[in-house]
């Protein structure tokens, strides 16, 4: 069978979600049951069919009001130093 | 101390005196001590519960004015957060995150004085359905601990089964209630899109993803359902119910009601004794009154890819946020370059929700999306579309919950597409909004069976009453735990 989805194309898609996987192989396989298995949707036969959403209007929403957080939250973050949170370096 | 009594009669025992609130959380903690070795249910254990309940009986002896619950002993999916506590998702990359708010479903629950008695285990981030995927290790059916629990919710489904609590809440974004609940023998609802608020849920796929209890009865669900529904200002999705009342006229019966069996749902694949359980049912509901007929929707078929494939992509999403920056476990950053931080803190995630996120990138990605991620909303709209019409003729759907009996553990742990098939009954009334349930209706080879009922959008009140009244035909013997 022709494997729709090569070792290559979960390796870029699990460095785009940044996800370290060690074992491409095992992921390749299962993902690619998966992916094997949508295609059952190719005989939906929805080509024609409107997607439906609903609208929310804005007037809808809850007024965007700030509400005093009682707690410290910087506390509850990992790896914070005084008032910011500590991230690697970018470069 | 009697613990195996509903949730409507804990709380009439209470209120008459007959019982203390301290008493029976006490006892029921004890009975977790003796069981949840063996079933593991539980994640964590309130230590403060038997103290709380006894702040309850205080109110309760001085006259004040005590909430619905009167100390209720109530587990909770450990996906919804409890202020100050730890909320993991079953996973270690949130092993100590203690949520800095509580939901708005324990805010109702806190102010009928209920007793959140522990934290129940799940499918990591609900990502599965037999509980197998907690990153703490899988919870086992309170019937035959060598079998699975169903999932996500299989510890709030257990310890409501093996009389651990009272009662539970767990979440269904495509049958996470209902699942557990059929394969332990309880009742699992799954709301109206919207009835009850998700705020402070830990989401996973938010567009189809509900709150719901799981309880020993109907009447208990609708109970529950009265102190959860309701519109919430934090989560814009809610509806407002106009303060209906789920417990009352539950007994109005079905008498003269049309009732649709969706024969997609009983095809090809099904376990015998569980179509024969199906059968059996809709000859109950024809005695009660009802009148049944087959029905067919069509889009059932692709019903189970289309729910993966968005719930994979909006589980991509969601799961995004997880860098172990602004929370997470202990992790320095020194040394490492931001990116490879990201995907090294990451490698917390088990190998479903790793599966689930490379899913959820693949199928919407650029080449791919008209092929997988469109095609699922136009099935989705499609199957609304069909479920809409079935109810212009029906009043009610029915279907067996699970086409199957519970499973051993680790049966099917490995197969990916065998487990997404054990979903194709449940996934149908997430993708379209509608209402389910799953009541407990036989017992098989020691193992539960549970029939799923639907009802349209916001009808709610009327499926707990077609469900309490097919609830009223059984007489199931009690868990062997």
């Amino acid at each position: 069978m022709i494997k729709l989805v090569t070792e290559e194309e979960i390796e870029q898609v699990a460095k785009f979600m940044k996800i370290d996987v060690h074992d491409h192989k095992e992921y390749v396989e299962k993902v690619h049951d998966m992916i094997d298995f949508f295609d059952i949707l190719d005989s939906a036969g929805v080509e024609d069919e409107e997607v439906t959403m609903t609208d929310l209007p804005l007037s809808k929403l809850r007024e965007d009001k700030h509400i005093p957080f009682e707690d410290k939250l910087i506390e509850k973050l990992k790896n914070y130093k005084e008032h910011y949170v500590r991230a690697p370096k970018m470069v | 101390m009697n613990l195996k009594i509903s949730a409507l009669e804990y709380v009439e025992q209470v209120k008459n005196g007959n019982i203390s609130a301290e008493d029976f959380v006490s006892a029921t903690i004890d009975r977790i001590k003796n069981v949840d070795d063996k079933l593991h249910a539980f994640l964590q254990v309130n230590s403060k519960a038997v103290e709380q309940a006894a702040q309850v009986d205080k109110k309760v002896k001085s006259g004040e004015k005590v909430g619905s619950c009167f100390g209720m002993p109530i587990s909770i999916k450990d996906n919804i957060c409890i202020k100050h506590s730890k909320t993991t998702c079953a996973s270690k990359m949130l092993e100590n995150f203690v949520a800095p708010y509580d939901a708005t479903v324990i805010s109702k629950l806190k102010e009928q004085d209920a007793v959140f008695i522990g934290k129940a285990n799940l499918d990591e981030f609900a990502m599965g359905l037999t509980t197998e995927f907690s990153a703490y290790g899988p919870s086992r059916n309170p019937w035959n601990t060598d079998y699975v629990p169903g999932g996500s919710s299989g510890g709030s489904a257990v310890s409501v089964s093996a009389f651990e609590c009272v009662a539970s809440l767990g979440s269904d974004t495509g049958g996470s209630v209902r699942n557990p609940a059929s394969f332990c023998s309880t009742v699992g609802y799954k709301p109206t899109y919207g009835l009850i608020s998700r705020y402070g849920l830990i989401s996973y796929a938010n567009s189809i993803e509900q709150i719901g209890p799981i309880t020993r009865t109907v009447k208990d669900t609708a109970f529950m359902l009265n102190i959860l529904s309701g519109l919430d200002s934090h989560d814009n999705t809610t509806i407002d119910n106009e303060n209906v009342d789920y417990l009352s006229g539950i007994e109005a019966g079905i008498e003269g009601k049309k009732i649709g069996i969706i024969q997609e749902m009983i095809g090809e694949g099904i376990d015998h004794t569980v179509l024969s359980a199906t059968n059996d049912a809709v000859s109950k509901l024809e005695g009660l009154g009802a009148i049944c007929e087959p029905i067919s929707i069509d889009m059932v078929k692709y019903s189970v890819a289309s729910y993966y494939t968005i719930t994979a992509t909006e589980a991509g999403s969601n799961l995004a946020r997880y860098d172990n920056l602004r929370y997470g476990y202990d992790f320095p950053v020194e040394g490492f370059e931001f990116n490879s931080y990201i995907s090294k803190a990451r490698t917390k995630f088990g190998p479903e929700v790793i599966r689930r996120m490379i899913l959820g990138g693949f199928v919407p990605s650029s080449g791919h999306a008209g092929k997988y991620f469109l095609k699922s909303l136009k099935v989705k709209s499609k199957l609304t579309r069909e479920v809409t019409e079935a109810f212009k003729k029906y009043d009610f759907l029915v279907a067996p919950t699970v086409p199957i009996l519970p499973f051993k553990i680790g049966e099917k742990i490995d197969d990916p597409v065998a487990l997404f098939q054990v979903d194709i009954n449940t996934v149908m009334s997430n993708l379209t909004g509608v209402p389910s349930i799953s009541v407990p209706y036989a017992i098989s080879n020691g193992l539960p069976i549970g029939i799923q009922l639907l009802a349209k959008q916001n009808d709610d009140k009327s499926l707990l009453q077609a469900a309490h009244a097919l609830e009223t035909t059984v007489n199931l013997p009690e868990v062997p735990i």
